[in-house]
C-alpha cells in the first residue's frame, strides 16, 4: 500500500468515528453505508490533496469513490494538473 | 408577463437566439442551448413518442440524468398532450432488484405507456422488469425524428394535465402530485411578479433534482414560461463538489438561485477557505432558502462566509413550498432591506403553550424564527389546532393551504386525496404560525425525514431494517434528528433485537441494517441505536409508536439531541 493510500484510510476512520472497524483498500465504503453522498466532498478534497492534482466536477460518481483503490484509480484516470 | 394559457405555448413564444439550458459538467465542458434549438430537439422528441403511439393524455415516465436530452424528452411529451413525470435516476448503492420493484409500483400506478431511458441506462436496473403490458420502454436516442416536423400542439388546454411531479423522493410511498397547464402557469406569474423577473437581464443557477418541485418548477417551468436563462448541474456533480456552485455563478453572472437549508451551511464548510477569494458572487439577487424550516443560522454563516466576495446583504431569501401547490406559498420580500423577517420568541411559551410572544433580541434563551414570507396572491393559509380549530395569529399548529395553485389531487389515489384535501385545504402536515402578515415555518408534524433536501418516509425505511434477521419483526422506529454541524436531518434507527443476548452482535447487525438500507433505499443511516425487546414504546393500538419512542430515545440518549429548537408536540 502506498503512504498516500494510507494516510486516505485513516481519514476515513476519523471520518467514520468507527474506530474499531477494519477498512483496507478493498472496504466498500458508499455501497456499504458507511459513509454518505454528502462525506464524499471531504475525501476528493482529501484525494486533490494526496496525489496533488485537480479532480474535476462531472467526471467523477459516487461508484468511482466506494474503494480507497477505486478512489486513486479515478484521481489517475480523471485528474488533471494543478492550475 | 404575456399570458399563456399553456405551458408549450409559452415555449414556443421564446426568443429563438436566447440562451436556454446551460448544463456544466466543469470547465473545459459545458453545452448551452438556446430557446430555438431546445424547441426543435423537443419536438424530434416530441415525433419520436409519437411514433411509440403517445397521445394526449398518456402518462410518460422520463429516467434520464439530469441534463439537456431529459428536459427536452419532458417537453417533447407535453407538445403532444402527454403527461410526463421525471423520477429519479438510479443511484448505484441501491440494489437492482429494489430498483425494479419500486419502478415497477410507480408505472404501474402512473399507468404509463412509455418509460424513457437513456443509453447508458444499466442493464441490470431493468432486467425482468415487469412494466405491464401497457407499458413499452423507450431508449432515447434509438430514433431520431424529423425536427421540421410540424406537430399540433392544439391538443393541450389549460385545463388538461400538463405533468406530474412527485412528492417524496422514496418510491415505496411516493405520491404522484397531477397540475394542470393552468396551475402551473398562475403559479409562474406569481412568483414572476413576486421576484420581478426579466428574462433578458436575469439567469437561474441550479444544481437541484428535476424529480423535486424546487428543480422542477423553480429551475425548469418558471424559467421555460419567463424566457430566462439556466446554468445547470447535476445534483451529484453538486453534493460532490460544492464549490462549483461558487465557480458557476461567478463565471455566468447569475443572479437567481434555490436551496434548501442545508445547502447554505455544506457550500461554505465544504470549500476551502483559501479558494473563497477566487470567485464574486455580486451577480446574486436572491439565493432563496426553500425549506422547511429555514434556520436563521444557517442563512447567517452562508452570509458572513461570503460577503468579502460581493454577496448581497440582501441575496438571501426565503420560501415556502410544496409540490402538492405546484410549488411556493409564499415568497419574502425581496425589496426588504434587511432579509427576511425574523422574531425572537420566549422559550417557555413556546415550548409549553405554543404561542409566540416576542421578546428582544438580547433575552436570555429567546427562540429565534425566520420568515418563510408573504403569502403569494390567491393563496390563503390557516392555522389549525390538533382537533382542527382554527388558532389565531401567534399561535403555532399545522399549516392548511388554500389557492388557485393547488393541485388536482394524487394521481390514481383517491384515497391518499382525500386525507390530504378537506373542503379545499391542504393540510400541509407542516407546523407555523402566522404572524403580521408572514408565515413562519417551524417544523413538521408528520414524521417525514429531510435529508439534504430529498423526502424520506420513515416507513419506507423500517421496512427495510425489519428484513434483518437479528431484528424482532414490525420493531424498527426511524426518525430524523436535526445534526447542526450538516444543516440538515440525520438518519437515526432505533431497532429491537429477537433475544437480548444478541446485542452481543452488535456491530455485525448494524452493518447488516446499514447495507439493507443503503441496497434499498441509495441512503446512509448514520446512528443505529440497538435496544432489547420490548423497549419501544406501543402506541394504545399497540403498534411502535414514533413520537413516544422518540421522546424515550432522547431522553435516554441526550447526546443525539443537539437541536436546541427541537419542535413541541402540538
Amino acid at each position: 500500500m502506498t503512504p498516500e493510500a494510507q494516510q486516505m484510510i485513516e481519514h476515513i476512520a476519523r471520518l467514520i468515528r468507527k474506530p474499531n472497524l477494519p477498512i483496507d483498500e478493498n472496504t466498500p465504503l458508499v455501497s456499504s453505508g458507511l459513509i454518505d453522498s454528502m462525506a464524499l466532498v471531504d475525501l476528493l478534497i482529501k484525494l486533490e490533496d494526496l496525489t496533488r492534482k485537480r479532480i474535476p466536477p462531472g467526471k467523477v460518481q459516487p461508484k468511482d469513490m466506494d474503494t480507497v483503490a477505486k478512489m486513486f484509480a479515478t484521481a489517475e484516470r480523471v485528474g488533471k494538473p494543478r492550475r | 408577463m404575456k399570458r399563456f394559457f399553456t405551458l408549450t405555448e409559452a415555449l414556443e413564444a421564446a426568443p429563438a437566439d436566447r440562451p436556454f439550458v446551460t448544463a456544466w459538467i466543469d470547465e473545459d465542458e459545458q453545452e448551452t442551448v438556446t430557446f430555438g434549438e431546445f424547441r426543435s430537439r423537443a419536438r424530434c422528441q416530441a415525433a419520436v413518442l409519437r411514433d411509440q403511439s403517445v397521445a394526449s393524455g398518456d402518462r410518460v415516465v422520463v429516467l434520464m440524468p439530469q441534463g439537456i436530452p431529459a428536459m427536452t424528452t419532458f417537453a417533447g411529451a407535453m407538445m403532444l398532450g402527454a403527461v410526463p413525470a421525471f423520477l429519479a435516476y438510479p443511484n448505484f448503492k441501491v440494489e437492482p432488484s429494489k430498483y425494479r420493484s419500486g419502478l415497477a409500483g410507480v408505472t404501474a400506478n402512473l399507468g404509463a405507456k412509455v418509460v424513457v431511458i437513456d443509453e447508458q441506462f444499466p442493464d441490470d436496473m431493468l432486467g425482468h422488469v415487469s412494466l405491464g403490458e401497457e407499458t413499452r420502454l423507450l431508449r432515447a436516442g434509438n430514433s431520431k425524428g424529423s425536427p421540421e416536423e410540424e406537430l399540433s400542439f392544439r391538443t393541450n388546454r389549460a385545463d388538461g394535465l400538463a405533468f406530474i411531479q412527485h412528492s417524496a423522493g422514496t418510491t415505496g410511498l411516493q405520491k404522484g402530485v397531477a397540475l394542470t397547464h393552468a396551475a402551473v402557469l398562475r403559479q409562474v406569474d406569481y412568483l414572476c411578479a413576486a421576484l420581478s423577473l426579466d428574462g433578458s437581464a436575469d439567469r437561474i443557477y441550479t444544481w437541484l433534482p428535476l424529480y423535486h418541485d424546487m428543480g422542477m418548477i423553480a429551475c425548469f417551468m418558471l424559467p421555460m414560461v419567463c424566457h430566462v436563462p439556466v446554468v445547470m448541474q447535476s445534483p451529484l456533480d453538486w453534493v460532490m463538489h460544492p464549490e462549483a456552485m461558487l465557480q458557476i455563478i461567478s463565471e455566468h453572472k447569475c443572479t437567481l438561485a434555490w436551496m434548501p437549508n442545508f445547502g447554505l451551511q455544506f457550500v461554505p464548510r465544504r470549500t476551502p477557505q483559501n479558494r473563497w477569494a477566487q470567485y464574486n458572487l455580486s451577480s446574486l439577487r436572491a439565493l432563496i432558502n426553500c425549506s422547511e424550516p429555514v434556520r436563521a443560522s444557517s442563512m447567517d454563516e452562508f452570509q458572513s462566509a461570503f460577503s468579502n466576495i460581493g454577496l448581497k446583504p440582501t441575496a438571501l431569501q426565503a420560501s415556502y413550498a410544496m409540490a402538492e401547490n405546484v410549488f411556493a406559498v409564499t415568497q419574502s420580500d425581496l425589496s426588504r432591506p434587511s432579509g427576511p423577517a425574523r422574531i425572537w420568541a420566549d422559550r417557555e411559551q413556546f415550548r409549553i403553550s405554543h404561542r409566540i410572544v416576542p421578546v428582544t433580541k438580547e433575552t436570555t434563551e429567546a427562540v429565534c424564527f425566520t420568515s418563510s414570507g408573504r403569502l403569494l396572491p390567491n393563496h390563503e393559509v390557516r392555522i389549525v389546532s390538533d382537533s382542527g380549530t382554527e388558532l389565531a395569529a401567534g399561535h403555532v399548529g399545522e399549516i392548511l393551504v388554500k389557492s388557485d395553485c393547488l393541485f388536482e389531487g394524487y394521481y390514481n389515489r383517491p384515497d391518499l386525496t382525500a386525507q390530504a384535501i378537506a373542503d379545499g385545504w391542504y393540510h400541509s402536515g407542516d407546523l407555523g404560525f402566522y404572524l403580521d402578515g408572514e408565515l413562519y415555518v417551524i417544523g413538521r408534524k408528520k414524521d417525514l425525514i429531510i435529508v439534504g433536501g430529498e423526502n424520506l418516509y420513515p416507513q419506507d425505511l423500517e421496512e427495510i431494517v425489519a428484513t434483518c434477521p437479528a431484528i424482532h419483526d414490525g420493531r424498527a422506529i426511524a426518525m430524523g434528528l436535526y445534526n447542526s454541524d450538516l444543516g440538515t436531518e440525520d438518519i437515526v434507527v432505533v431497532a429491537e433485537v429477537e433475544r437480548k443476548e444478541l446485542l452481543a452482535r452488535a456491530e455485525e447487525i448494524e452493518r447488516d441494517i446499514r447495507s439493507r438500507v443503503v441496497a434499498g433505499l441509495g441512503v446512509a443511516v448514520r446512528t443505529i441505536l440497538l435496544k432489547p425487546p420490548k423497549w419501544i414504546v406501543k402506541s394504545t393500538a399497540g403498534k411502535p409508536s414514533r413520537s413516544a419512542t422518540r421522546e424515550k430515545l432522547l431522553k435516554e440518549h441526550p447526546e443525539l439531541n443537539v437541536d436546541s429548537q427541537e419542535i413541541p408536540v402540538v
